[in-house]
C-alpha cells in the first residue's frame, strides 16, 4: 500500500512538471499568444542554452566564460571571508575582550545587504575585479563570523569543567572542545554565506560589469532576448545548487570524520 | 567565559560605544591624514550629510521620502507573498499529494535568487512599479514557502496521535497541530524573507527607478558623490535593522509559548 | 447498577494480536499473540524489561497503531484507529506547547464540538482534580515535569473516555516526584474511576498501583505471567508481602531476559 502511494506521488510529480512545460509550450509555440520577446518557448530556451556554449554573441562571451568569470570573483571573496571570518568569530567568542570590542562593528554591518556596497566600492576601487571581490567578501564574512561566534558560545559548561579537572589548558579546551562543538554552526554560516555571495555577485554584475552571468542577463534585457535571460537564470540556479551540494558533501565528510574519532 | 549577568551587559554596552567610537576615530584619522581621503569621505562629513539629508533633498526628495518610497514598494507585496508562501508551504508540508504536484516546479525555481529575476521582471512587467512588486512578492514567497514547508514537515507525530486520540478530525489536526507547530518556522522564514525583500528592492531601485534608497546610492555613484552613497548605505542599514527588530517584536508577542519562566 | 456484574464486565478484549514492523532491512516481530481481557474500572499494569514491545503493545491496544493480526475490542466494538472513547497519557507528555493548561485540557471536548461553557466547567473540574488549580493560564514549558504529566492526565480524563492508556507516564520523572505521582494517580483514579492500562518497567511502581500485573517477555513480546494484587490501598512499599512479591516478579522477569 505504501509502495503504491509512493509510485502515485511520483507519477503526480512527473505529470505536474510535464503540464507546466506543456502549458508553457502550448501558449508560446502553438497558440503564439505570448510574444517571443516576452516569453520564448521552452524549445527556444533549450536551443539557446546549447547554442550559448559556443556562441559568444550577442553579449561578447560564451556561457562558460560568463559563468567562470562570476565563479572566480565569488570564490575569491567567499574563501577569503571564510579564512578570515571563521578564526575571527571563534576568537571573538572565546576571548571576551575581542568580543566586546569587535562584535558591535559586525552588528552594525549585519543589516546592510551586500548589494548596497556596490556603488561605494565602484567609487573607491573602480568597476573591475577588486571592487566586486570586496563586496562579496563583506556580504559573506558577516554570516560566517556570526555563526562561528554562536557555535563557540554553544560549548557546554559541563564539558569545560570536565576538561579543567583533567588539567587541560585554555588552548586545549578551545581546540578539543569548543571548536568541535561549534562545527555544525560554522558549517551553517558557511552555507548561508555561499547563498549570500552568489546572490550578491549576480546583483553586482547586473549593476555594473562587463562580463559574468549577471551582466549577460542584464545585456539580454536591453536587446529583447528573454531566451538568454532565462538561460542565464537557469545557469545561476544550477551553479548555486551545485555549489550547495558540494558544500553538503564536504560537511558530511567532516562530520563523519568527527564521529569516527 | 560565558556569562549573561546584568553587569556584563552594561559592560558590553560601554564597550560597544567605545568600539564604535574608536572605529570612527580610525576612519576619521585615515581619511584626514592619508590619501584614503580622496576615495572615501570622513565619518564627520558623512554623518553631517546624513542628518542634513532629512532637510536638504537628495535628488527630488529628502531622505525620509526616499525611504518611504522603498517601503511602499516592499511592505504590501511582502505581505501578499508571505501569505501565499505560508499557504503553499504548509499544505505542501502536510498533504503529500500537494507536495507531489508543486514541489518539483518549486525546486526548479528555488535556487534562482530573487535578484536574478530583475531583468525578466522588467521584460514582463515594464520598468515601473509592476516589476518591483513582482520581485518583492517572489522574494517573500520563496523564503516563506521553504520555511513553512519545513515547519509542517517537522510536526511532532506524537502530538498528531494525541489529537486523533482526543477525537480531532483531519482538518482539526491541520488547524490545531500542524499550523501552530509551524509558527516558529514561519517566523524564521518571514525574517529571512524580509531581509531578502529589502536587498531585492535596493537592487531593483539601483537598476531602474527615479526614487528610493537604492536610487540614492546609484545616482550618487554616477556623479561620483561618495558622501551621498554612504548616506544611502547607512539609511539602508538602519531601515533593514528596524524592520528586523519589528519582526522580532511581532514574533515575541505572537509566540509567547516558547518563552520560559522557570 | 449491580456492582458485582459491573466489576466482571470486560471492557477490553484483545485476541491474538501481533505486530510486525517491516523496513528495507527486513521485518521484525515486536509483539506476538497477545490475548488479554481488562475488566471495567480495573487498574492493569503491563510490566516488561527495558526494550521490550511494551509501547507497541499499548499503542496497538489503544488503536494508535493497527495490529498486524488479531483484533482489539473495546466495549464490544472492534477498534482500528484512535478515538475519543480512549484516553492516552504519553511518556513524553505530548502537551500542545502553544496552548495553556486550560487549552490543553479542554482540547478534546473542543474538537468534539462541546460548547464553551460546558467544556470549561469540565476542564476546570479535572484541572482541580489533578491539583493544578491556579495554573490554568500557564504554558507547558513554564511547568515542571511532574506538573506537565498532571496536565496530560487531566487532558486524557477530560474527554471522559471508557479506558485510559498510560505509557510510562512517570518514566522521565525524578524518584521523589515519581512516588508523589504514584500516590496522586491512585487518588485521582479512586475519585474518578476508569479502566486504566498502565505501562511501566518499574516493578515496584506496578505493585503499588495495580489490581493486576501482566508480565511481558522480551521481543517478540508475549505474556509471561499474571499476578493479581489484593493488598489494600494505600499500599506500603516496605510491607513484607509487598517486598516478597517484588522479589518474585523480579526473579521471573530476569528469567525472561
Amino acid at each position: 500500500m505504501q509502495k503504491n502511494k509512493t509510485l502515485l506521488y511520483l507519477i503526480l510529480s512527473i505529470v505536474s512538471l510535464a503540464l507546466f512545460i506543456g502549458i508553457w509550450y502550448y501558449f508560446t509555440a502553438v497558440l503564439q499568444i505570448v510574444s517571443p520577446k516576452t516569453l520564448p518557448s521552452p524549445v527556444k530556451v533549450f536551443t539557446t542554452f546549447i547554442d550559448k556554449f559556443t556562441n559568444p554573441n550577442p553579449d561578447g562571451a560564451t556561457l562558460l566564460v560568463h559563468a567562470l568569470s562570476s565563479l572566480k570573483i565569488t570564490l575569491t571573496g567567499y574563501l577569503t571571508a571564510i579564512v578570515i571570518g571563521v578564526p575571527l568569530g571563534i576568537a571573538m567568542a572565546w576571548y571576551p575582550k575581542v568580543d566586546l570590542y569587535v562584535r558591535p562593528i559586525f552588528d552594525l554591518l549585519k543589516p546592510i545587504p551586500g548589494v548596497a556596497w556596490v556603488p561605494l566600492m565602484i567609487i573607491m576601487l573602480g568597476i573591475g575585479f577588486a571592487s566586486k571581490v570586496t563586496v562579496i567578501f563583506i556580504s559573506a564574512i558577516v554570516p560566517v563570523l556570526l555563526n562561528s561566534y554562536s557555535g563557540i558560545k554553544q560549548t557546554r559548561d559541563v564539558h569545560i569543567w570536565v576538561a579543567r579537572t583533567f588539567g587541560a589548558s585554555d588552548w586545549q579546551m578551545l581546540t578539543r572542545i569548543a571548536i568541535p562543538t561549534s562545527l555544525p554552526y560554522v558549517m551553517t554560516g558557511i552555507r548561508v554565506a555561499l547563498g549570500a555571495a552568489w546572490t550578491t555577485i549576480v546583483a553586482a554584475e547586473l549593476i555594473a560589469s562587463t562580463e559574468g552571468l549577471g551582466f549577460m542577463i542584464q545585456q539580454s534585457r536591453g536587446i529583447y532576448r528573454p531566451d538568454i535571460i532565462i538561460v542565464g537564470m537557469v545557469t545561476i540556479g544550477i551553479i548555486g545548487s551545485v555549489l550547495g551540494l558540494l558544500l553538503m558533501l564536504i560537511e558530511s565528510v567532516l562530520v563523519k570524520g568527527r564521529s569516527k574519532v | 567565559m560565558i556569562d549573561n549577568t546584568r553587569r556584563s551587559r552594561k559592560h558590553g554596552a560601554r564597550a560597544a560605544v567605545i568600539s564604535i567610537f574608536v572605529f570612527l576615530l580610525i576612519w576619521q584619522a585615515a581619511t584626514t591624514f592619508t590619501s584614503l581621503g580622496i576615495l572615501m569621505p570622513s565619518p564627520l562629513i558623512s554623518l553631517s550629510a546624513f542628518f542634513k539629508s532629512f532637510i536638504v533633498p537628495i535628488g527630488p526628495y529628502p531622505i525620509f521620502i526616499h525611504i518611504y518610497w522603498s517601503l511602499v514598494r516592499v511592505v504590501p507585496f511582502y505581505i501578499v507573498g508571505a501569505i501565499a508562501g505560508i499557504i503553499l508551504g504548509i499544505t505542501m508540508g502536510w498533504y503529500k499529494p500537494v507536495a507531489a504536484i508543486f514541489r518539483p516546479i518549486f525546486e526548479i525555481l528555488r535556487p534562482i535568487p530573487p535578484i536574478a529575476w530583475i531583468p525578466i521582471a522588467i521584460v514582463w512587467f515594464g520598468i515601473g512599479e509592476g516589476s518591483k512588486w513582482f520581485l518583492i512578492f517572489l522574494a517573500a514567497f520563496m523564503n516563506v514557502t521553504i520555511n513553512s514547508f519545513a515547519g509542517a514537515r517537522s510536526t511532532d507525530p506524537v502530538l498528531v496521535g494525541c489529537s486523533k486520540m482526543l477525537g480531532a478530525s483531519d482538518w482539526q489536526i491541520f488547524t490545531t497541530v500542524v499550523l501552530p507547530g509551524s509558527v516558529p518556522y514561519i517566523f524564521a522564514g518571514l525574517q529571512v524573507a524580509l531581509s531578502s525583500s529589502w536587498a531585492t528592492i535596493v537592487a531593483a531601485e539601483m537598476i531602474r527607478s527615479s526614487e528610493g534608497v537604492g536610487w540614492i546610492i546609484i545616482s550618487s555613484q554616477e556623479t561620483n558623490n561618495s558622501v551621498n552613497t554612504l548616506v544611502g548605505v547607512v539609511a539602508i542599514g538602519i531601515v533593514g535593522f528596524i524592520l528586523a527588530v519589528i519582526m522580532r517584536e511581532v514574533e515575541a508577542v505572537l509566540v509567547k509559548w516558547t518563552k520560559r519562566d522557570i | 447498577m449491580d456492582e458485582a456484574r459491573h466489576m466482571s464486565k470486560s471492557i477490553i478484549v484483545a485476541q491474538g494480536i501481533s505486530k510486525t514492523f517491516t523496513n528495507k532491512r527486513g521485518s521484525t516481530k515486536v509483539i506476538e499473540n497477545i490475548n488479554l481481557e481488562v475488566r471495567e474500572n480495573e487498574f492493569l499494569c503491563l510490566v516488561g524489561p527495558g526494550q521490550c514491545g511494551k509501547t507497541t503493545a499499548v499503542n496497538v491496544l489503544s488503536g494508535l497503531e493497527p495490529a498486524s493480526t488479531g483484533t482489539v475490542k473495546i466495549n464490544g466494538k472492534t477498534i482500528t484507529r484512535p478515538g475519543p472513547d480512549r484516553g492516552f497519557v504519553f511518556q513524553s507528555t505530548a502537551l500542545y506547547p502553544w496552548l495553556t493548561v486550560m487549552g490543553n485540557v479542554e482540547y478534546g471536548p473542543k474538537v468534539r464540538g462541546i460548547k464553551k461553557s460546558e467544556r470549561r466547567e469540565k476542564a476546570q473540574y479535572y484541572i482541580n482534580l489533578v491539583g493544578l488549580e491556579g495554573f490554568e493560564h500557564s504554558y507547558p514549558n513554564q511547568l515542571s515535569g511532574g506538573m506537565q504529566q498532571r496536565v496530560g492526565i487531566a487532558r486524557a480524563y477530560c474527554n471522559e473516555p471508557v479506558v485510559l492508556f498510560m505509557d510510562q507516564p512517570f518514566g522521565a520523572l525524578d524518584a521523589q516526584t515519581r512516588y508523589l505521582m504514584q500516590e496522586e494517580i491512585i487518588r485521582i483514579w479512586e475519585t474518578a474511576k476508569r479502566t486504566i492500562v498502565f505501562v511501566t518497567n518499574n516493578i515496584e511502581e506496578a505493585i503499588y498501583l495495580a489490581d493486576r500485573i501482566v508480565l511481558l517477555t522480551n521481543t517478540p513480546t508475549q505474556i509471561k505471567k499474571e499476578y493479581k494484587i489484593d493488598f489494600p490501598r494505600p499500599r506500603d512499599y516496605t510491607d513484607p508481602d509487598f517486598l516478597a512479591l517484588r522479589e518474585e516478579i523480579t526473579n521471573e522477569m530476569d528469567k525472561t531476559l
